[in-house]
């Protein structure tokens, strides 16, 4: 019975109209609550102590997969949301942490022993005591620990959007996951459902990535019998800002470092997307944050017009179906 | 646990006592399943964790008994030191259904014995069968099997006329045994070929040969193979099937407790079934084919003629 995030119920079959109208259906069920958000916009401790408890889980999951700590950080919001803030002693957010990571961890079938994650804090708890808080937290959360996230709406939402390419099929994938990745700190966007999220992020990675495909996507997207229209444009202005803030955090970075290898790079960034031109900015931004991204774009970079003509072929075709 | 008292026990479900119940807050009646959780140092096993929030996930359709929440209760005192405690500790897991006055065999039974025996009504054989197979397509299409559906396991509201699936399959972390933990015998007459061959490896079919099981089942107020034990079992299927051979369903006679059965030639099915018309009986045939690859799938079930007559919009 395995679980990822993609796939929160096991097998899902992609294109099966029914498993995908009950993931739209029970979406609700693993976010929190509306108060949740009133809550932290209104009492800035609160705000203080979610952020410190999701970066102690985001220090635990270095090593690991990123998903593990974006699962983890949903079981901590929906816990929160349901028992009110706990104790701000630091033992206890600290137990929190540590308890809601070991719980993913274990839903995700990743290798790992509680004793990894105690080390470096002065902190270690005792078998029983984690498994105490285990325990509080799958009763807060209903033992609905398959929590369905944006993730699990990213095929569902590229396949609306007709790209024949696999390539570019990953490209927008890569880049979607990584703006949902981001804008999990950005506590604005707890008022949106998964689904909304997940098709914002691939619009704003579209927007970037492929702008001239962007308005068929938009098309698409609000098309979509499941979705809301105005939810997603309110969503998808949050949204941007998050990707935004990642451009600038990396310039930045860039720009505050002395490293020569950041500057070669910079450098021979800036040379290839003048060829590429379009979508420049994007490209380099994108280039600078991961050199594995770097490397699926300037590939696909390669026969990328053949690829936008087709592409923008069938959104023409759809566009005058629609008409 | 305090939320709830316990009225009676109803049941030995599959994986353990099931009691009725009510909400104390609500009024509200509930099934109540006690399950015992194995823990080990590392806390909630991951396979129970994966499983039940499966089952709390595929409850939420409205063919399968809803899963109202989990109760973890850890009896260890809380005077006893870490280890003592850790010795003594003995989690249980209270799954709450939601509670369903009768199920389909007590359905049955009244309609065979008591002061007025009568068939069940064709139209709700129908309906019974429908939503029977969208909650098994609903499973399926998780990649969860039931394994284990019997009339009992199919509990009913009757003035709603609705049908929905009780005692979904857990896998690893609750393994299906052949005896409940009581020693009651877990019933053989909806068990498939193939299982009762002890094939490794088996599938969706399982599921799909209970159903038509039952369905034969509501139709003739009696089970169809009422085997008493699996060689007995066997032999029931065969004889009005006919013995398998390598042709209807290759691979058959090198399953791992195939022996020399007699040659039965299969009977004319409609027979068994003689008030079922031919297009629900040429469903049940397809729901009870030999070759598990051929055995017709939920969701094809579905849209067989046999169900043309019905009202799919009420469902």
């Amino acid at each position: 019975m395995e679980f990822d995030l993609e796939n929160p119920l096991e097998n899902f079959q992609e294109h099966h109209s029914d498993a995908v109208s009950f993931l739209f259906l029970i979406e609700s069920d693993h976010i929190p609550s509306q108060n949740y958000l009133q809550s932290l916009q209104t009492r800035d401790f609160d705000v203080s102590v979610r952020r410190e408890v999701v970066s102690l889980i985001s220090q635990f999951s270095c090593s690991f997969e990123q998903v593990l700590s974006y699962l983890a950080i949903n079981y901590l919001d929906r816990f929160l949301a349901n028992q009110g803030i706990l104790q701000p002693k630091p033992w206890a957010l600290r137990l929190l942490a540590v308890s809601c990571f070991s719980l993913a961890a274990k839903m995700m079938k990743t290798e790992f022993s509680i004793s990894d994650i105690q080390g470096d804090g002065g902190i270690i708890f005792e078998a029983q005591t984690i498994q105490r808080m285990e325990a509080l937290i799958l009763g807060a959360l209903q033992w609905r620990m398959r929590s369905i996230t944006p993730f699990s709406f990213i095929p569902f939402f590229i396949n609306l959007f007709r790209l024949n390419d696999p390539t570019l099929k990953q490209v927008l994938k890569d880049r979607a996951t990584d703006i949902i990745l981001k804008s999990q700190r950005e506590i604005k966007l707890l008022e949106f459902k998964p689904s909304i999220i997940a098709a914002s992020a691939l619009l704003s990675a579209s927007h970037e990535l492929l702008p001239f495909l962007y308005p068929c996507f938009l098309i698409a997207v609000s098309d979509c019998y499941y979705i809301n229209k105005e939810s997603i444009l309110q969503c998808y202005n949050v949204i941007q800002d998050v990707a935004i803030q990642g451009y600038e955090s990396v310039f930045n970075m860039v720009a505050s470092s002395d490293t020569p290898m950041n500057v070669l790079d910079h450098h021979f960034l800036s040379s290839e997307s003048e060829i590429t031109n379009g979508t420049t900015a994007a490209a380099t931004a994108l280039g600078l944050e991961k050199d594995l991204k770097r490397r699926k774009i300037s590939d696909h970079g390669n026969n990328r017009t053949v690829q936008i003509s087709q592409t923008q072929q069938y959104c023409l075709t759809d566009r005058a179906r629609n008409i | 646990m305090d939320k709830y008292e316990k009225l009676e026990k109803v049941g030995e479900g599959t994986y353990g006592k099931v009691y009725k119940a009510k909400e104390k807050a609500t009024g509200q009646l509930v099934a109540l399943k006690k399950t015992r959780l194995e823990m080990d140092e590392e806390g909630v096993p991951p396979t129970a964790l994966r499983e039940v929030s499966l089952l709390q996930m595929l409850s939420q359709s409205i063919y399968i008994v809803r899963l109202l929440s989990v109760e973890h209760v850890d009896k260890t005192p809380k005077s006893a030191t870490a280890t003592a405690a850790a010795a003594a500790s003995k989690p249980l897991l209270y799954l709450v259904f939601e509670y369903l006055d009768t199920d389909l065999k007590k359905f049955i039974d009244s309609h065979r014995k008591g002061p007025n025996p009568r068939p069940l009504p064709p139209s709700l054989v129908q309906s019974f069968l429908f939503q029977l197979c969208k909650g098994v397509a609903h499973c399926h299409s998780h990649g969860v099997l039931h394994r284990d559906l019997k009339p009992q396991n199919l509990l009913l509201d009757q003035q709603k006329g609705i049908l929905k699936i009780a005692d979904l399959g857990l896998g690893r972390a609750f393994t299906v045994p052949l005896k409940s933990y009581t020693h009651e015998i877990v019933t053989l007459w909806y068990r498939a070929p193939e299982v009762l061959l002890g094939s490794a490896h088996y599938s969706t079919g399982v599921d799909m040969w209970s159903v038509g099981c039952i369905f034969a089942e509501m139709v003739r107020r009696q089970a169809l193979f009422p085997g008493d034990s699996e060689f007995q079992q066997l032999l029931h299927i065969f004889r009005l099937l006919g013995t398998p051979t390598e042709e209807q369903w290759p691979g058959v006679t090198s399953l791992r407790d195939w022996h020399v059965y007699p040659r039965w030639e299969s009977q004319n099915l409609a027979r068994a079934v003689p008030s079922l018309g031919p297009e629900g009986t040429d469903l049940l045939s397809k729901m009870l084919r030999y070759n598990p690859a051929e055995r017709i799938s939920a969701k094809a079930a579905l849209d067989h003629p046999y169900f043309d007559s019905l009202d799919k919009s009420q469902f």
